[in-house]
């Protein structure tokens, strides 16, 4: 299905709702100031309906917005990476199933966006993506296509990697690391109420912002999203000063993978691998 | 119990105590590293020993999670190691604590960086 | 005629700088450029626009100690921290430069923040203009310009023998001792053109909108990321914690912003200012209300246009400076 085609269904399926009052906003997609790629959109009334557009610029992933609006319906445009997004925060019981209408839309990958630059080639993540369709929704736009097994080429390049090449390239990148947070905010994996890192009492981390606080900040944010990250790569768009946060985050997602056989977000019933045990299971490395 | 037995055991270790090992979050590992620990040995119950039935089985995961991780990052597998030793067994938790400290020893002071803050001159 | 610097000699400037001063100009790292402590003239990168991060770091650090406090025998004594260094902020461009005459405004006010003093004091300014406006740039709407020189030591203006070398200050003046310039008849190019923001009557228009629910719909897609407050060459807030290293307590002060989820949680576990288009508001009154307010009308927005370019949800305060005025009966 063409781009064109499939923004006029978001459009009308969107205006169907809300002219329906089956739900209380949609949140969508629409242009942004550079006149040319897309930006998250709000839609509470049918008359806005001409703001949504959909096209190879939206690459946010949505879901995350769900998280402040827990007690109304929200109809949410979702790629086949935010349909898994949806799932986990059902299956943690963040939000409630009857309360969100996916809109679910096939992807065959998006380029690199940020304002006012478009890339030529698909992303990276959607280069090694496993899905194609949406793993849940509503309704569906375009015709299903077949998953892909998932590469991670980029995490085993880095295992093979001296122990001090690992060393000095992760140093390096997080002393570029400026503390912002983003990576946390636009995770829809993150939203505890008192992140670790501002806790005060005791201080983890706390405010201070040098390379090996930077390194606890980043690999502790890893590890509490181990069995839980979908690639989505919202963590590393927004990151102002490019670290590589997929590498991080991809190593554990492979690690679970093998050990454990368990894809987050996948199931919004099954059991996450770090709430449950086996009681005879011989891990690797374990004696 | 070792301490009880008078048993000697090097001195460089710093005992943190917990009251089982699925308390410990991985948080605590690399906060050890970070304030300067070279090595970090979890001791816990024995599987199906817990006292509190499950601890050291979601414990058992993380670790075998948490090790590979942290050699990604570039902290040697050989200082991070997870032992099975009950509270009664005094003379295996010394031998455990000796065989760990010759070892973490054999791979010298961890490098990297610590938790500092840098002087204004030194700020970036 | 015009005071002209070659592209060699100005490297060998850089060189006798670096002898016995901390240089600090905007260098690459995988794909974006920040402001580092350079070694050699060649690190230094040259590209169109303003650096990814600015130099804001260079005066006020992202996180550092302000001062010790050691146990001795005669008590207890407090040291601040201070530069040992003079330092040389070279490559920045007039957004930048006009972004730190802002922060002098609050930081060196009565009583004056020491700090900030310490190193403002020890520091010079060498900026280069701008010859190419990238898209997002707003600067001459907001009281500055590509060429504007007001708020160096000394301007650089790239033309085709080098650059046009102008000694702003008694500072800039002192720098320039020693070095070689050539008389020219070269001119500064044009100033490039951008889109004009309409901030004439902003601060009124700001106080117009003040009850309107623009600001709760707008910040329905902020995620509270922080990215426009770290980017931004006139955002100043900051935190305090006292940590203890080596026997002593250092009190360390680092970045903050308004936009953090707890920025406003006070003891007890009140919040005043929870909901999310009071923050998104907050942010922009600050800039284009109450600063002005408090400043006699000096906006607290440069015109860089990294919060435009780097917002990843494109909340952009010149959609916002141009809504805001048709809010109210503006």
């Amino acid at each position: 299905m063409q781009m064109q085609e499939m923004q006029e269904k978001v459009r009308t399926k969107a205006r169907e709702l809300l002219q329906s009052g089956s739900v209380d906003c949609v949140i969508g997609y629409e242009r942004a100031t550079d006149g040319k790629t897309a930006r998250p959109a709000f839609i509470y009334t049918a008359d806005d309906i001409d703001r949504l557009i959909y096209d190879r610029t939206c690459v946010h992933n949505l879901a995350k917005y769900l998280l402040d609006r827990k007690d109304k319906t929200t109809a949410i445009v979702a790629k086949p990476c935010d349909s898994r997004s949806v799932n986990l925060l059902i299956n943690e019981k963040q939000i409630v199933r009857e309360k969100v209408y996916v809109i679910g839309t096939v992807c065959q990958g998006m380029p690199d966006v940020t304002w006012n630059q478009i890339g030529e080639e698909n992303q990276e993540r959607c280069q090694r993506c496993a899905q194609r369709t949406p793993v849940m929704y509503d309704y569906l736009i375009g015709e299903p296509a077949d998953a892909v097994i998932p590469t991670f080429k980029d995490v085993e390049e880095m295992e093979g990697k001296d122990i001090a090449d690992k060393r000095a390239f992760w140093q390096e990148q997080f002393s570029r690391c400026i503390r912002c947070h983003a990576c946390r905010q636009f995770c829809p994996g993150c939203y505890c109420s008192e992140c670790f890192v501002d806790q005060l009492d005791p201080t983890w981390v706390g405010i201070r912002k040098t390379t090996a606080d930077n390194e606890m900040w980043n690999t502790i944010r890893a590890f509490h999203l181990a069995g839980r990250c979908i690639a989505c790569n919202e963590c590393e768009r927004s990151c102002p000063v490019n670290i590589p946060l997929s590498l991080l985050n991809r190593k554990l997602e492979k690690d679970v993978g093998d050990m454990f056989e368990f894809q987050a977000g996948l199931d919004s019933e099954a059991a996450a691998p770090f709430a449950t045990f086996k009681k005879d299971e011989h891990l690797k490395g374990v004696e | 119990m070792a301490g009880t037995s008078r048993m000697s055991y090097p001195p460089n270790i710093r005992i943190i105590r917990v009251p089982c090992s699925g308390r410990i979050d991985p948080l605590f590992v690399v906060k050890a590293f970070q304030v300067g620990a070279d090595g970090v040995l979890i001791a816990g119950c024995h599987p199906g020993d817990c006292h509190y039935a499950e601890g050291n089985y979601h414990l058992r995961r993380r670790f075998a999670l948490l090790r590979p991780f942290l050699d990604y990052l570039g902290i040697e597998k050989e200082r991070f190691r997870l032992e099975w030793v009950s509270a009664s067994e005094a003379k295996r938790f010394a031998q455990v604590v000796s065989s760990f400290t010759d070892e973490v020893r054999k791979l010298g002071p961890r490098k990297g960086r610590e938790m500092k803050t840098p002087a204004a001159s030194e700020a970036h | 005629m015009s005071q002209v610097i070659s592209k060699e000699d100005l490297i060998k400037w850089l060189e006798s700088l670096l002898k016995d001063r901390t240089v600090v100009a905007p260098v690459a790292a995988d794909g974006v450029t920040m402001f580092r402590p350079i070694a050699r003239p060649e690190d230094v990168v040259y590209k169109p626009g303003n650096a990814t991060l600015g130099p804001k770091e260079c005066l006020f650090p992202l996180s550092h100690t302000i001062f010790t406090v050691e146990r001795n025998d005669n008590g207890v004594s407090i040291v601040p921290d201070t530069m040992d260094r003079e330092i040389v902020v070279f490559g920045l461009r007039p957004c930048d430069a006009q972004g730190f005459a802002i922060f002098d405004l609050p930081m060196l006010g009565d009583p004056a923040d020491p700090y900030y003093k310490d190193r403002r004091e020890k520091t010079t300014l060498i900026g280069i203009a701008c010859n190419i406006a990238p898209p997002g740039c707003f600067c001459s709407s907001t009281g500055g310009g590509p060429h504007d020189a007001t708020n160096l030591d000394v301007m650089l203006t790239e033309v085709s023998e080098g650059y046009i070398v102008q000694a702003v200050t008694e500072k800039g003046k002192e720098l320039l001792q020693g070095v070689p310039l050539k008389e020219s008849a070269a001119v500064p190019p044009p100033p490039p053109d951008m889109p004009l923001v309409p901030t004439d009557d902003i601060v009124a228009a700001m106080r117009r909108s003040f009850k309107d629910q623009y600001w709760s719909r707008l910040a329905d897609r902020c995620t509270h990321c922080n990215i426009c407050s770290y980017v931004c060459p006139t955002c100043y807030c900051f935190d305090i914690r006292d940590y203890q290293q080596d026997g002593k307590v250092h009190r360390v002060r680092s970045w903050e912003s308004c936009q953090s989820p707890g920025f406003t949680k006070l003891a007890g576990g009140h919040d005043p200012r929870p909901e999310k288009g009071a923050k998104m508001r907050q942010r922009f009154a600050h800039k284009l209300l109450y600063f002005p307010e408090e400043f006699k009308g000096v906006l607290g927005c440069t015109g860089c246009g990294r919060c435009v370019r780097l917002c990843p949800v494109n909340i952009d305060i010149r959609e916002i400076a141009n809504d805001v005025q048709k809010i109210g009966g503006g």
